[in-house]
């Protein structure tokens, strides 16, 4: 039997978007949330450019006395998890069996890094416990629950530049289940100096996100949170997720992607099936790319293998909040947003493809009748996660 | 989506594990049977001082072990390579399976932090250009399960779990969940965590640790004892396990998770986050009750009663229990792994394994802890617990074959 599981709250904490509203003009701007980066040195490094939460005000979400015990990866996810709860509360509220899965690719590494410079130079007797308590990936997703009374599952998985969709697929697969009746889904990242200087230093960055575009060279780093309140069944729901699909590509050296697109092809059309579509019936595709030369071309000639001909218009989020924004949750409420308002996103960043390329991908924002949209995450190392949402 | 069917039943065709005790299944059983713990001087990081000076270290020469070249093993992580020996093995006993459609669930807590932390040592000394980057690329807790696939060519997709404690038991539930759905035909689902300086003096800090070698469910019981390694179980469904010949270890059954969203690093007193976890999961297994349950026996203050309390909810006082940490420490991460292949073996030797050094019980621990040694025991169901930092619960049940 086919469930879908409805999204009714929503909050945002994204590189040049504090909430749902603002991300959304972000969006529809179709400008870059890019910029240079001023948080930590980036002297004697190629890259210079993140895609960075500014403005953001913890103590509007969070209690002072809570706030110290929490790092920056904690602080992100609890305001963007109670602009989620705050907003589908307002419909209904959430049962205290509510799940909670997050996503993040790196979890909490400036704290790993604080505890061990306290390690050196205290001891590893006297290093602070608080650091810690708050050095696990899953802090945030504690904290969250804490804060809500949410006593249902609560899990933090990683995937790389899937972290957020993995989690997607375990907290809607449990609701569909019948493990909770609601779940707060989403993921979180943190731009740090030692991600971002290792990163650099594998040649993996670049200035700017340029998804598909034959000019791209290299990702741009993102940060911050977004969660979703997902249940079985709500009033007024932005969308469903209705599909899940995952595979891996064998190909994949370590912290590379692989030359082989079949396993994206089966990993989107085991999303389709599991949603009881057919790749006819996709309306738009909201795209892994993140302006990696072979990450690009593999995903490009996935699209172009599973739907043939007359592929669906294919939309780039990626120039406007880099790779990893919020975990890789921030694609997922991209295309919610583009359900929500019958509109397709502009693909910022995009102008000419490769000479290969044969698929659609979209240059201006334009009105588009969306009913599923399917939401790929295509990994360094060969993890694969794909997920259908539908109106 | 398609639901994870509860009348798909899922077998238990492979199992793999290397410890303090053991470096596969027949050393582990062996050392189990002789009541024989791996708990020894903390000895991997020369010349650094912590309060205790204990660990359940796995001291063997990994390399010689491992099912892949020398090249591929320098560049992956401690915790990579215990995660690749012991999913090679559950892997080896379940024979041949659909590699493109076999999945991997790995849950650890630090993944490749060992080698993060020597990256930041040498950060401070060299600088940031200078220090050797090549494994710190292996320090994300999804790099494991990134390695277990590259070793043995798996497409099915992976999955890693990073919820502390518990990160290994929800790997195992969820890959069952994904078999039943239909996201994959087989899983390689376990956990692995190596020991490293942040974790060693972190519960030093916290004051978690006990100086003696851990002693769960004691009147003496001071803290935990720190260990090291990997567990895996190769999981399919019933009926393609049957169609092909494989031999059928056991029966997951039943998969629980729950949180006590009380505190970020303590249990709730009452247990009711453990006692939640342990209800869904043999609601699962349509379980009434289980002849054995491993429990997660940390052998903290808190861990202890509040486990036993949830026990004594969910399954009365008669149901015998024990702590196999007090054999391989707790490996964190991977404890989930490592148990639940414990809790298959002890289910095919239908002998309970003991809880070590209970000579005394507390006050607070009222049940039947199995000291000394095992038990011979007509096991048709355990139950295994997992629990973590942020409260995390998981508990699995498995049956036996009949």
């Amino acid at each position: 039997m086919t469930q879908r599981v409805a999204i009714s709250g929503i909050g945002v904490v994204a590189p040049g978007a504090i909430g749902l509203e603002a991300f959304r003009a972000l969006l529809a701007r179709g400008e870059t949330a890019i910029g240079e980066v001023t948080r930590f040195p980036t002297e004697g490094l190629r890259a210079k450019h993140a895609a960075l939460v500014t403005d953001f005000q913890a103590r509007d979400f969070i209690a002072p006395m809570k706030m110290r015990r929490m790092n920056t990866l904690s602080r992100y996810a609890m305001a963007a998890a109670r602009m989620a709860i705050e907003d589908a509360g307002a419909r209904s509220p959430l049962s205290r069996d509510c799940g909670v899965a997050l996503g993040t690719a790196f979890g909490p590494v400036q704290t790993s890094v604080d505890y061990m410079q306290e390690y050196v130079e205290k001891g590893a007797a006297l290093a602070p416990p608080q650091l810690f308590a708050e050095s696990v990936a899953n802090a945030p997703g504690s904290h969250i629950a804490i804060e809500h009374d949410l006593r249902g599952f609560n899990v933090t998985l990683t995937q790389r530049e899937s972290s957020a969709l993995a989690a997607a697929m375990y907290g809607a697969s449990q609701i569909v289940k019948g493990s909770a009746e609601s779940a707060v889904i989403g993921g979180v990242e943190e731009a740090t100096e030692m991600t971002f200087s290792v990163l650099d230093r594998i040649g993996a960055l670049a200035g700017e996100s340029r998804p598909f575009d034959r000019r791209r060279a290299g990702m741009v780093f993102g940060e911050g949170s977004a969660m979703l309140v997902a249940r079985r069944e709500a009033e007024g729901a932005y969308g469903y997720f209705s599909g899940f699909g995952i595979a891996r590509d064998t190909t994949a050296s370590i912290s590379d992607w692989g030359e082989d697109s079949g396993p994206v092809v089966r990993a989107m059309r085991a999303a389709i099936v599991d949603a009881g579509l057919t790749p006819g019936e996709i309306d738009a595709v909201y795209a892994s790319a993140n302006s990696t030369v072979r990450a690009d071309r593999l995903e490009y000639r996935a699209i172009a293998a599973l739907f043939g001909e007359k592929p669906p218009p294919v939309v780039a989020t990626k120039g406007v909040f880099g790779e990893y924004a919020a975990g890789g949750a921030l694609p997922l409420v991209a295309a919610l947003i583009a359900l929500g308002e019958q509109t397709l996103h502009a693909s910022c960043g995009f102008e000419s493809g490769d000479d290969e390329m044969r698929i659609d991908v979209v240059r201006e924002r334009r009105a588009a009748s969306l009913r599923n949209i399917l939401v790929n995450s295509v990994s360094a190392g060969g993890g694969i996660v794909c997920a259908v949402v539908s109106r | 989506m398609r639901n994870p069917d509860r009348e798909t039943r899922v077998a238990v065709t492979g199992a793999g594990i290397i410890c303090a005790i053991g470096r596969n299944k027949e050393e582990v059983w062996r050392s189990i049977t002789e009541s024989r713990d791996g708990i020894a001087e903390l000895t991997r990081f020369p010349g650094e001082t912590f309060p205790t000076a204990l660990a359940a270290q796995v001291d063997d020469d990994l390399t010689g072990m491992l099912p892949i070249g020398h090249a591929e093993a320098r560049r992956l992580s401690r915790s990579d390579l215990l995660a690749v020996i012991a999913a090679g093995e559950a892997l080896a006993q379940a024979g041949e399976v659909a590699r493109e459609r076999t999945i991997v669930a790995t849950g650890t807590s630090t993944g490749g932090l060992l080698e993060g932390e020597e990256y930041y040592f040498s950060r401070l000394v060299r600088g940031r250009r200078r220090a050797p980057a090549s494994r710190v690329l292996q320090q994300p807790t999804s790099a494991p399960a990134d390695a277990v696939a590259r070793a043995f060519g798996l497409g099915g997709g992976v999955v890693s779990n990073a919820t502390a404690c518990a990160s290994a038991g929800a790997a195992v539930g969820m890959a069952a969940d994904y078999l039943r759905a239909g996201h994959c035909d087989v899983a390689l689902a376990g956990g692995t965590d190596a020991l490293c300086r942040l974790t060693y003096s972190g519960f030093n800090v916290l004051q978690a640790v006990d100086a003696a070698p851990c002693m769960p469910f004691s009147a003496g019981r001071k803290g935990i004892t720190l260990g090291e390694g990997a567990g895996y179980l190769l999981l399919e469904r019933w009926d393609d396990a049957v169609a092909r010949g494989a031999k059928i270890l056991a029966e997951l059954c039943g998969y629980g998770a729950s949180c006590d969203a009380h505190h970020p690093t303590a249990p709730a007193e009452d247990g009711r986050g453990a006692y939640a976890a342990m209800r869904a999961a043999l609601g699962e297994a349509r379980l009434a009750g289980v002849d054995y349950v491993n429990a997660h026996g940390t052998g903290t203050l808190l861990n202890d009663s509040s486990e036993t309390r949830a026990i004594t909810a969910a399954l009365g006082t008669s149901t015998p229990v024990s702590s196999t940490k007090s054999y391989f420490g707790h490996t964190l991460g991977a404890s989930g792994g490592i148990e639940a292949v414990i809790s298959v073996l002890a289910l095919g030797e239908q002998l309970a394994p003991p809880t070590l050094r209970l000579t005394e019980a507390a006050a607070d621990c009222t049940l039947d802890y199995i000291p000394h040694t095992p038990r011979p025991l007509a096991m048709s169901s355990v139950l295994s617990n997992t629990f973590g930092f942020g409260g995390s619960n998981v508990s699995l049940v498995f049956a036996r074959v009949v």
